[in-house]
């Protein structure tokens, strides 16, 4: 194998800088609570009252070197912010159910009673699978890997998922399908400014992903070029050389088209492709139909843009194509990531330094937390519980039996579902906030005002929360130790800067209690401290595609995190995939796929004439059950807007700053008006960081993606009405 | 080796990160300094941050009555010392980029001091810290140099650099067009 040359060299960006140490405090490094980017941070301790008092940037973390954003700096103002949860709750009146009333405090013992008896009968009465847990991955590997145990060895149940279908689903199957391992990027992110062209697709980088901008603005610096594939001109689509402006859900023929383009002009690598490739021919002769101006047709941009776009990647000596939501929250999502990853395979531009496929992770721990075992179908390591061999190994590092494993169960979206035919009765919650963040509100709503039991764990009385019998109340990031798994694949370590405050516990310490109390204890009690299941998820992932074997948290401190995959102690991990040209499919070829075009699951019509797509704001993380609580973000962003191109505005009559109703087939909201051309004329935006009435998702349409079961969040049919006068009233 | 605020406007994204960063410095009350604004919101995302240029003559101390506008010996122009300042608002007149803000309720100006218990030691103050695009820089003097080699076009200008508006500053701006400068790799 070549040897990967990369060390955690200090690049061109990186300065020897002192932190400013205040009297009275002491600094706990760690990193950033919110997304994939994981940005280093210093937590300032005062040691008086060991309590989290700010932030001081961490200037020697190799990927963003100080470098935060709005969300990073205020991210510690949560810790020991007044609507933390200090004891559990529990409401006794299920009428209740869907709003913030009727809890009282109860203590640990009482609530574990409850939930304990509630799962008991469920379970008694309708078969193990009636209890359901719905997790999520803005928690650590630690925590991600003990609920995938908890639910199939503590509830035994078939029924666990998480909220990573509405986030890196479709990425996960696509890298698979194309490269035969989902690590999220090929290449480290300390390669991004030394590339020479960089594509990307679907990604609002400088809202969702800021701190890697000062990477993204060197390749220009550099002379390089930047292309934006975007329905709206956001902030990096503004400066990029190239902005490809088209309609939502369209990608997939935007990158035949694009592909088609760089095979008929000369810049498939042919070696490359007979040797370490699949499926080019199929796909040539796919993409023929392609043409620029078909291309055109169906995507709205215009052709010499098409055309310019595939002349800059395909001449390009190093390029990275990079996406993210924009693309893979479609029902075509999985299509959509393979069909850019081709543009790579085809050129030979993947598996060297500066060169490579990347999806942007959103949460903190997206990545980490799709490799361990808390999705439907996956076992620790990046196994699959279809596969007996698989079963077989983690069963024996869990000590059970292989026939005592459970079998796949269902995505997030399709558990509402079974919700409703009264398959899943009760719900364990932790670590997401469906309320908000499922499409199709008002039947996700109802579904979770039915359940005969739920749990929600959280630190903050969410959305979700409203439609639970029992909340536990659980510790925040910096009150906790453990490992999360960045957006380069890179395992780095979460510190711990203050005490669990209040009552509140670390979700591993719940389930292994709850466990305990299920008369589970001896598949759990063993594990006193967070590195011990660090240590007993480095031996479940042991052989798996996602080995975590070789790393230790004393490695990764030593070498600034450990990528993945890392097979014994002495292996420094894997920063760059497929130096060797070997790719994870088992004959080392990566395939070139032939993709067929097909509509969005909703497409504009007279009735409802607008593209509706969502997204982020700079300001707010996902269902900002988070970010809405902190005063300097909200005063930022306090409330959702609608974006609407102003000769779009015209044709509706309605003005700058003037509050409208937006509906489509499934639910209605009202919504401020903000008028801009960053948009395109048969598009509006909203973006989905707020509940209740305010909830985008009420409009968004709950239709999958056949292979990775992700909601089309990026485009449905849409109308807008002026809103009556008040005059009416 | 002295190094100075500098600032490369075309980078900005309007995170205002730099903004929730001045909140945090020790000596700031936990209130932002500085301003970002979006260029034309009707029109597109532009944005850029307006910082304190901390003139070498700065206007507002000059124009103060009361001496309460001190300027440290790194040349960073201080906010106003609550013991001396008056509330007569004169520097908030005097500025020509309207940068000191006024507490009513303390009677008292408030300002950017370059988070002056940083900059006294070289560290870089919170903005110039946390900005993920390199929009806000602490650069020293040969730095700034090179910036200005770099964005030359060879016609004895600094091409998107313009002519002091008050006074020389100690902060140095970079207006949008960076990129105008730059030869295309291919």
């Amino acid at each position: 194998m070549q040897r990967d040359n990369y060390k955690n060299e200090r690049d061109k960006y990186f300065k020897e800088i002192e932190n400013l140490n205040h009297p009275n405090e002491t600094l706990v490094k760690t990193h950033c609570s919110y997304c994939a980017m994981q940005c280093g941070m210093n937590l300032r301790v005062n040691t008086k009252t060991n309590k989290i008092i700010g932030v001081e940037p961490r200037y020697d973390w190799p990927v963003t070197l100080g470098k935060m954003c709005p969300k990073g700096v205020t991210a510690y103002q949560q810790v020991n912010h007044k609507d933390r949860l200090l004891k559990p709750l529990i409401r006794d009146d299920q009428s209740l159910k869907g709003t913030k009333n009727g809890f009282r405090e109860a203590s640990w013992d009482e609530a574990y009673e409850l939930i304990v008896k509630r799962f008991t009968d469920l379970q008694k009465n309708y078969g193990k699978d009636s209890v359901s847990v719905y997790s999520g991955v803005s928690m650590t590997n630690e925590k991600c890997y003990l609920t995938g145990k908890f639910a199939r060895v503590a509830l035994q149940t078939r029924y666990i998922d998480y909220n990573g279908r509405f986030c890196m689903a479709s990425a996960a199957g696509g890298l698979n399908r194309s490269l035969g391992i989902d690590r999220g990027s090929t290449i480290p992110w300390t390669d991004v400014h030394e590339t020479d062209c960089i594509f990307l697709a679907g990604s609002n980088t400088a809202d969702c992903h800021p701190t890697m901008m000062f990477r993204v603005w060197g390749i220009q610096e550099r002379g390089g070029y930047v292309i934006v594939a975007d329905p709206r001109e956001t902030p990096v689509a503004r400066r990029a050389d190239l902005h490809l402006d088209l309609k939502p859900g369209t990608d997939l023929a935007l990158a035949n088209g694009i592909v088609n383009l760089l095979i008929q002009n000369g810049y498939a690598d042919e070696e490359f492709v007979k040797n370490h490739t699949n499926g080019f021919e199929e796909t040539k002769e796919l993409v023929k139909e392609f043409t620029p101006e078909y291309t055109s047709e169906i995507t709205g941009v215009a052709p010499e843009k098409i055309i310019r776009a595939a002349e800059l990647y395909g001449k390009a000596p190093n390029a990275i194509v990079m996406f993210a939501r924009g693309i893979e929250q479609q029902i075509k999502g999985v299509d959509n990531v393979s069909a850019y990853t081709n543009m790579a395979l085809v050129t030979g531009k993947i598996g060297r330094a500066k060169s490579g496929v990347a999806t942007i992770t959103g949460q903190g721990n997206g990545q980490g937390g799709r490799e361990h075992g808390q999705k439907a179908d996956a076992l620790p390591g990046y196994r699959k519980i279809a596969n007996p061999d698989h079963v077989k190994y983690v069963s024996k590092v869990w000590g059970i039996e292989p026939e005592e494993m459970p079998k796949e169960g269902v995505s997030a979206f399709e558990m509402f579902g079974l919700m409703e035919q009264k398959t899943i009765r009760a719900l364990y919650l932790l670590c997401s906030n469906p309320a908000v963040s499922a499409p199709d509100q008002n039947y996700v709503r109802e579904q979770m005002k039915n359940l005969d039991f739920m749990v929600c764990v959280d630190f903050f009385l969410s959305e979700s929360a409203e439609f639970a019998d029992v909340v536990l109340p659980t510790t925040t990031w910096a009150e906790d130790e453990g490992t999360t798994t960045n957006v380069e694949g890179r395992i780095i370590k979460i510190n711990r800067a203050q005490m669990p405050l209040g009552e509140s516990k670390p979700d591993w310490q719940i389930q292994i209690e709850i466990a305990e109390r299920l008369g589970r204890g001896k598949y759990f009690s063993h594990l006193k401290t967070s590195k011990d299941v660090f240590n007993e998820l480095r031996v479940a992932s042991k052989g798996g595609t996602a080995d975590y074997y070789g790393v230790t948290w004393e490695k990764i401190d030593k070498q600034d995190g450990v990528f993945w995959p890392c097979k014994d102690e002495s292996d420094p991990g894997t920063p760059h995939l497929f130096l060797d040209k070997k790719f994870n499919h088992p004959d080392g070829k990566a395939k070139i796929l032939a993709l067929p075009d097909r509509p969005s699951a909703e497409v504009p019509d007279e009735k409802y004439p607008l593209h509706l797509t969502t997204g982020r704001v700079v300001y707010h993380y996902l269902s900002g059950n988070q970010t809405r609580r902190i005063q300097f973000l909200r005063d930022m962003c306090p409330e959702p807007f609608v974006e609407v191109h102003p000769e779009t505005a015209e044709k509706y009559s309605i003005e700058h700053e003037e509050y409208v109703r937006l509906y489509t087939r499934r639910g209605e909201a009202t919504y401020k008006v903000k008028i801009t051309e960053a948009i395109r004329k048969d598009t509006v935006f909203v973006p989905y960081h707020w509940g209740h009435e305010k909830s985008i998702n009420l409009l968004t349409i709950g239709a999958l993606d056949p292979y990775s079961r992700m909601p089309e969040f990026k485009t449905c049919a849409a109308q807008i009405e002026k809103m009556k006068t008040r005059a009416v009233q | 080796m002295k190094k100075r605020l500098y600032l490369e406007l075309e980078n900005c994204i309007g995170c205002r990160s730099c903004l929730a960063a001045c909140t945090q410095c020790g000596g700031h009350e936990e209130r932002n300094r500085n301003y970002v604004y979006d260029v034309n919101p009707l029109l597109n995302r532009q944005t850029m941050p307006l910082m304190c240029l901390h003139c070498v003559n700065p206007a507002c101390a000059r124009s103060c009555p009361a001496q309460a506008i001190q300027i440290h010996e790194t040349g960073a122009v201080l906010s106003a010392l609550v013991e001396k300042c008056i509330g007569c608002q004169n520097c908030t007149i005097a500025c020509p980029y309207g940068i000191p803000k006024f507490d009513t309720e303390q009677n008292l100006m408030y300002k950017c001091d370059l988070c002056i218990d940083r900059s006294k030691d070289g560290i870089p103050p919170m903005c110039a810290s946390v900005c993920p695009t390199n929009t806000l820089q602490w650069l020293t003097d040969d730095e700034i140099e090179a910036k200005q080699k770099q964005f030359n076009l060879d016609n004895g200008k600094w091409v998107t650099s313009l002519p002091y508006l008050e006074g020389e500053t100690n902060v140095k701006v970079n207006l949008p067009g960076i990129l105008q400068g730059v030869t295309k790799l291919f």
